[in-house]
């Protein structure tokens, strides 16, 4: 497993978010998270990064343990986290975004590299590089989130609501993106309100239900599940 | 009283000369602002004791005026990374605080410097002695120095956080905190740099303002307030704000000096803050 969540609990003041949840993430597959409002979709992501308080449980990724690790430690080993809200540095221009995505490459050459790919892949971006992010349209931007995140060639993707506020079109393109960074090798982990979407990219599901996981397995098995899919899914 | 052109333009000179002091303290604080959200309510003391270390090493010492300012500057960011390793940093994110805190550090620093250097007025020697005239006007050559080296460590600061790994690091995380840490960033090494480059530059803002005024042990509570007025003009976390607001400020205050009387360029700060936050509280060039 690439990455594996046991028994997590966080707690915000009083209040449990995650009651003991856990949650295997294979190398080479697209996993979501899937649920309403405070099931504990984002505060399960943001505790894989380090941002949302632990008070129970370990996360391992690559035989490593990383819970209680501070944030840029966590990042360093390969994981990124496209935040929801998309986080974006709204007045450093499309290209000072995605160089500070490349900040822990020392090596410019590659740099030069990745960033050349990710031109090649996001034409927008290319287009509008001189142009402050925060000036660039709500897909553009969850693009340019996206493609910071891939400056860092991660091998662990962790997608907050990423079709968020966006039109059915730049869903749909959403949705590619998501299916040519796994097929460029990269793990994901994706957490979506947009359930076709999620459905439509990922091998694996969990569905969270107010801290705690109702249900999961492969998609196409839950997909076919009655029950899951009239209570959870609204299929 | 005539006013003549040539007391027009020595005041303008005057003017530009203490803003530049005004932005050395003001970049400092503006960025430790936006980094830290901490307002670091000694730096006007971090200023004076850069100005102090000027006098110890220049007066005291006969160490060439120049080379005391470069070695007061690196001594005062060290200076700026301890006070940022001990006092502000397991203060982030504590509300409140840190005005406790760096008010009383600001009370220890006055008054340990006057332990040391005694009370009573010292000055500088001058960056360049003498003037030069110009359209039959006099400038004087120490005021010119001391503007020119003002832009130029400003130019410098800018072409750091533009173009290089850690100024571009430390620009993000002025904008998005957690986006920032999402990309790898280190936020200790962040306000670590931040305090040493800001206490930096205002050690020079001190030597600048020593060398031109006079130095004392209580000079940093004004130019603290200059600073903070500087930022409300030119808008929080931004470098050209500080430059148009610090220079603003200095010229507004020497032409209203020379035409009113001295006391008016004391109360002009705190009108501007006013009708700024009033009608403009993100200043000339800030964000939203």
């Amino acid at each position: 497993m690439l990455l594996e969540i046991k028994d997590l609990r966080v707690r915000y003041g009083g209040a449990e978010v995650l009651k003991g949840i856990s949650v295997e993430v294979e190398e080479g597959s697209v996993v979501t998270l899937l649920g309403g409002n405070g099931a504990g979709k984002s505060t399960t992501l943001r505790a894989i990064t380090g941002l949302a308080p632990i008070y129970g449980g370990e996360i391992w990724f690559d035989g490593r343990r990383i819970d209680g690790q501070p944030p840029q430690k966590i990042v360093e080993l390969g994981i990124r986290h496209v935040l929801e809200g998309r986080a974006l540095f709204p007045y450093m221009s499309v290209l000072e975004n995605l160089r500070v995505g490349a900040y822990l490459q020392k090596d410019k050459r590659r740099t030069a590299e990745t960033l050349k790919d990710i031109f090649l892949h996001f034409p927008r971006l290319k287009e509008r590089q001189d142009q402050q992010a925060r000036t660039l349209s709500g897909g553009e931007q969850q693009m340019l989130t996206i493609a910071r995140a891939l400056m860092g060639n991660p091998r662990l993707l962790l997608l907050d609501e990423p079709s968020l506020g966006l039109a059915p079109m730049m869903i749909r393109e959403i949705a590619k993106i998501v299916k040519g960074i796994h097929e460029q090798g990269v793990t994901v982990l994706l957490v979506e309100q947009n359930t076709r979407l999620a459905l439509r990219v990922a091998d694996m599901c969990y569905l969270l239900e107010t801290g705690s996981v109702a249900a999961c397995g492969a998609t196409r098995e839950l997909m076919e599940s009655d029950q899951v899919r009239k209570a959870y899914l609204g299929l | 009283m005539d006013i003549t052109a040539q007391d027009a333009v020595q005041s303008i000179i005057n003017g530009l000369c203490m803003g530049g002091t005004y932005v050395l303290i003001g970049l400092g604080l503006t960025l430790i602002l936006g980094i830290m959200n901490i307002l670091q309510f000694a730096h006007g003391e971090v200023y004076m004791v850069g100005a102090f270390i000027v006098y110890l090493l220049c007066v005291l010492n006969g160490v060439n005026l120049y080379l005391a300012v470069v070695i007061s500057m690196i001594a005062t960011a060290v200076l700026g990374l301890i006070l940022e390793r001990v006092f502000l940093r397991p203060l982030k994110g504590v509300f409140l605080s840190y005005v406790c805190v760096t008010t009383g550090l600001s009370l220890i620093l006055q008054t340990a410097v006057m332990l040391v250097f005694s009370k009573g007025v010292k000055q500088l020697p001058s960056l360049w002695g003498g003037s030069f005239s110009v359209g039959g006007m006099f400038i004087s050559r120490e005021r010119v120095v001391a503007i020119v080296i003002a832009l130029l460590l400003t130019l410098a600061l800018y072409s750091f956080l533009k173009w290089t790994r850690y100024g571009l690091a430390m620009t993000a995380s002025a904008q998005h905190r957690e986006g920032a840490l999402m990309q790898g960033i280190n936020p200790n090494l962040m306000s670590a740099l931040v305090v040493a480059i800001g206490s930096g530059l205002a050690a020079v803002g001190g030597a600048l303002g020593g060398s031109i005024f006079n130095l004392d042990p209580y000079m940093g509570g004004l130019a603290f307030m200059k600073g903070v007025t500087l930022i409300v003009i030119g808008g929080l976390g931004s470098i050209p704000g500080a430059v148009v607001g610090g220079l603003f400020l200095g010229v507004a205050e020497s032409l209203l000096a020379l035409f009113f009387g001295s006391q008016m360029g004391i109360i002009l700060p705190l009108v501007l803050v006013i009708i700024f936050l009033l009608f403009r509280p993100k200043g000339l060039f800030g964000h939203d």
